[in-house]
């Protein structure tokens, strides 16, 4: 049985749609042991989960465990379970993410989850880089969980959370609200992929027609943690525009930033229609004949 | 870059002798590419953990001056990594490297290995080395997961290489100009 989790207790800004969705490190660090909980770590960084990670979590990679290896694609539903199955999660299991990069990893994973149904999930406000930086322990000691049997999940969710190249390219040409989530430099078409960072190999740069910048780190303080339901309704609502009734599409250059902006659409703010085009700038600037628009 | 100090026209032709020597690896990273060799990839990860735990060592020390620095910061994603090239009397080249907090965990245990490795050779060994090593050591999973990051540091190491050897030339040349008028 899961214990009663209380907004006050977690330190969670009571104001966001639905801040169950969201737990504080102090939070985390009392339910470490508790039945019913798996700590998840995803990060950017391939080693990191083994140099130091929560006591109990288990790693999953972004690419590794989640991503097809023939096919551009996730993972299928019989590939999922078996995942799920192996680091004893059931359905009833409460699946709390944490990662580094503000947590970028941790919502693309928890969105993969979605994906495939799995809707008890939560994210470690200000991630793993907020855990250390409070003292809290790590662990290089490897959890082993009995293996769980995880049902296939019928169909993967893709109609209701992720778009794909022809659902953007609609949303531009309807004109309905693209995010793109971004650095600046990246929206406005000088560089293709962020300064000393991995180039993914995309062609062109530039951004999709009638897509709004709105870099995904408006949405975080300097310690990584998200920024209160006041500060994102003014980002996205007031400032921008949005209403919690549109449909959106978000994305970035290989949708793990664009899930993060999912997460505070989706979650944070309530927003009921975002999707993550994961394909997102890799797919989008290699593709012939895709339209672009550049603003230098 | 920052550039200290010049160099004198012999080391400008040990290089070039060095070069047509065609070696593969220095002997220093042959030892490391051999290390690695032996392992699964479990235990290069392991491995690859330990060289990352010991990034540390390879900071520049108090005193120490340097030939050539880079020194780059990305505020969006990875962090500052900072590469010092110094030239002993013979023309070998000395890395160090000093890393950011949130640089990632492959580039630190690179950044142990490559300073290692490449302690002594000269700039133009270090332009001439291939990169096939890289997934020698590294394993063929971590190359396929992130293929980029896993050369992320040799490639900076062989800027500041080429940089330095660019402005030997050029100084060179200066020199041999102003000798002719």
């Amino acid at each position: 049985m899961l214990p009663m989790i209380t907004t006050e207790a977690m330190s969670i800004d009571t104001n966001y749609a639905h801040p169950e969705a969201l737990v504080s490190t102090a939070w985390v660090s009392e339910h470490l042991k508790d039945e019913g909980i798996r700590i998840i770590e995803s990060n950017e960084d391939v080693l990191l989960y083994d140099m130091g990670h929560l006591p109990g979590a288990v790693h999953i990679d972004w690419q590794r465990d989640l991503q097809d290896h023939t096919i551009r694609d996730y993972i299928q539903p019989e590939s999922f379970a078996a995942l799920c199955s192996k680091n004893g999660i059931t359905p009833d299991t409460t699946c709390v993410f944490y990662g580094d990069k503000s947590n970028w990893w941790s919502c693309y994973a928890l969105w993969v989850f979605r994906l495939f149904g799995h809707d008890k999930v939560k994210v470690m406000d200000g991630g793993r880089d907020k855990w250390i930086a409070e003292g809290r322990p790590l662990t290089r000691e490897l959890p082993h969980f009995t293996a769980s049997s995880y049902p296939v999940p019928p169909v993967r969710r893709d109609a209701e959370i992720r778009a794909f190249y022809d659902d953007a390219l609609a949303q531009s040409r309807s004109k309905l609200p693209l995010i793109d989530v971004r650095s600046p430099g990246e929206f406005n078409g000088q560089v293709t992929h962020m300064p000393e960072y991995p180039q993914e190999g995309v062609l062109r740069g530039g951004h999709i027609p009638g897509a709004h910048g709105v870099p995904w780190k408006q949405a975080v303080n300097a310690d990584a943690t998200f920024k209160s339901a006041a500060e994102l309704q003014k980002i996205y609502q007031t400032d921008l525009g949005l209403k919690p009734d549109d449909e959106i599409v978000a994305y970035c250059r290989i949708g793990e930033r664009s899930s993060h902006t999912w997460f505070v659409l989706n979650y944070l703010l309530g927003f009921k229609k975002v999707r993550n085009y994961d394909g997102s700038w890799t797919e989008w600037g290699n593709r012939v004949g895709a339209p672009i628009e550049k603003s230098l | 870059m920052g550039q200290q100090g010049g160099r004198p026209h012999r080391e400008v032709a040990l290089i070039s002798e060095s070069k047509s020597s065609r070696m593969s690896y220095p002997h220093k990273l042959s030892a490391i590419i051999e290390l690695f060799a032996g392992l699964s990839d479990a235990e290069k990860r392991e491995t690859l953990i330990s060289y990352a735990d010991q990034a540390r060592l390879q900071e520049p020390k108090e005193g120490e001056h340097f030939d050539l620095e880079d020194v780059r910061k990305d505020e969006e994603c990875t962090d500052t990594v900072a590469v010092f090239l110094r030239l002993d009397e013979k023309g070998g080249g000395h890395f160090r490297v000093t890393l950011g907090p949130q640089v990632q965990t492959l580039t630190r245990a690179m950044s142990s290995i490559l300073c290692k490795g490449l302690d002594g050779i000269t700039p133009a060994d270090v332009l001439s080395i291939p990169a096939d090593f890289v997934p020698k050591i590294v394993g063929a999973e971590l190359v396929r997961l992130r293929s980029q990051t896993v050369y992320y540091l040799l490639t900076r190491m062989k800027g500041v290489a080429k940089v330095w050897l660019q402005r030997q030339r050029q100084s060179s040349l200066e020199k041999d100009d102003a000798v002719s008028e």
